[in-house]
């Protein structure tokens, strides 16, 4: 008979992250919404005041990394790669042991660091970050992808800390209403912001690295609580609705 | 079977598994028939694992002699030619350091804050403080690699789950002749240097690569 039954370690308390690290902010949605895009737009914005580097998650090529280093937004080295073996989500939410490391190894080599994001490999809608990985997550979307997308909802469009509107400059050319599309994700958010983002829209640019600073600063000062959207879509809905569960 | 055996080759273990083909990713990039799948599982099982496997069971045997593991894992690094298979038994055992020092720290005690343990070390630590035979441990090593090449072999190939299960079925009494080959083992010099340089080669070819859907 095996003796099972040493008392496992102390589990850390599942409110703040210690503040002796650097943040970490995870940035996931589906395929091609720009979310490598919005890193470099974080870096573009913030490299110069704060300290910062990047782990991706692409599916089978660096291309991610690739497109960050070649954008010249950090040095090179502050950017690796985790291969996921075709699990992106996995790696993000019931196994985050190879980001984990990955961020360990920036944290280290890099220390002191301020913020190290970490972009998840492009997954469906029900991905989300383990907040044993990240301490504030940001869901993105575009509008390319229909302006229905917001309405369907999902544990990331509902409940991550950020909702990204991406790619608003396009809007035309799709036929999205953008106003709609952000008053959709609003209410499905129960009032969680919603940032519609064009890099070509200053003013919203501004706002993105705004709330990444503030962030820091709530993180900072200890109040930083890591939530976590959850795999699934709350069973519920506010809305009357005929379809058939 | 021990419950805890079980355990340790889950693939649902948080330890990075997914992240592994076990040379195969490679392999089939350098002209592996997938036809020879079990084939190329027997001689890992044959070759590197053994090597693995071993240094795991001697491992365990110096954690319970209370004699210092730096030796083993010396030995298992002079029998590991590959700096990429280095690289990545290290990876892999500090993901699984990182669990056991919220599942058994004192198993893991002996190892500083940073250390990179390669794997069947830690492996070792764990068996021996939790009362798992060598003979069981050695079967961790052997079944873990074989799912982890058809495991893999899923996403790089048109198989049928069905097949490739079957196939490690028939490995399976490949893994209890590792596991009766290398259960009895106490001392260091005792590990095989049953190094494969073809696997070595693939491993050192992928860790170069740009288009990985797998670590190594």
């Amino acid at each position: 008979m095996l003796d099972h039954t040493e008392a496992p370690a102390k589990r850390a308390p599942a409110t703040r992250a210690p503040a002796t690290r650097a943040l970490r902010l995870g940035v996931c949605g589906p395929v091609g919404t720009g979310k490598s895009s919005l890193i470099a737009t974080i870096c573009r914005e913030l490299a110069r005041t704060l300290r910062l580097a990047v782990v991706t998650n692409d599916i089978y090529t660096d291309e991610d990394a690739r497109f960050l280093r070649s954008a010249g937004v950090l040095p090179a080295e502050r950017i690796v790669g985790v291969e996921t073996g075709a699990c992106p989500h996995t790696a993000i939410r019931d196994d985050v042991t190879a980001n984990l490391i990955a961020v360990e190894d920036l944290e280290e080599r890099f220390a002191p660091l301020d913020v190290v994001l970490v972009e998840s490999g492009g997954d469906n809608l029900t991905a989300t970050f383990s907040p044993a990985l990240v301490d504030v997550q940001v869901f993105v979307l575009d509008v390319a992808g229909g302006g229905d997308v917001a309405r369907k909802g999902g544990p990331g469009i509902e409940r991550a800390d950020l909702l990204v509107v991406n790619k608003t400059d396009l809007a035309p050319y799709v036929g999205v209403d953008v106003d709609q599309m952000v008053h959709d994700a609003e209410h499905a958010r129960g009032g969680r912001p919603v940032l519609a983002l064009s890099r070509t829209d200053p003013g919203s640019v501004a706002a993105l690295a705004a709330w990444v600073t503030d962030r820091l600063a709530e993180f900072r000062g200890g109040h930083l609580v890591p939530v976590d959207p959850g795999p699934m879509a709350a069973h519920s809905h506010s809305h009357a609705h005929s379809h058939p569960h | 079977m021990e419950t805890l055996a079980l355990l340790l080759a889950d693939a649902r273990l948080p330890a990075a598994g997914h992240t592994q083909s076990a040379g195969l990713e490679p392999g089939l990039a350098h002209g592996l028939d997938p036809a020879e799948l079990p084939a190329y599982c027997r001689t890992r099982l044959a070759t590197v694992v053994r090597t693995e496997a071993a240094s795991a069971v001697v491992a365990r045997h110096h954690w319970l002699a209370g004699a210092p593991l730096e030796p083993v894992e010396i030995a298992w690094a002079a029998r590991t030619p590959s700096d990429a298979m280095r690289d990545t038994s290290r990876l892999l055992g500090r993901g699984l350091l990182r669990l056991a020092r919220r599942a058994w720290p004192s198993a893991v005690a002996g190892w500083a804050p940073g250390a990179q343990p390669p794997r069947p070390l830690v492996l070792g630590a764990i068996a021996a403080h939790q009362g798992l035979p060598s003979a069981e441990l050695a079967r961790v090593v052997g079944y873990d690699d074989v799912q982890a090449v058809l495991s893999a072999a899923l996403k790089l190939l048109p198989l049928d789950p069905a097949e490739t299960t079957v196939w490690c079925l028939e490995l399976l009494p490949d893994i209890d002749r590792l596991s009766e080959a290398v259960a009895g083992l106490t001392e260091t010099d005792q590990i095989p240097a049953t190094g494969s340089p073809q696997i070595e080669g693939w491993a050192q070819a992928h860790a170069r690569t740009t288009r990985r859907l797998f670590s190594a």
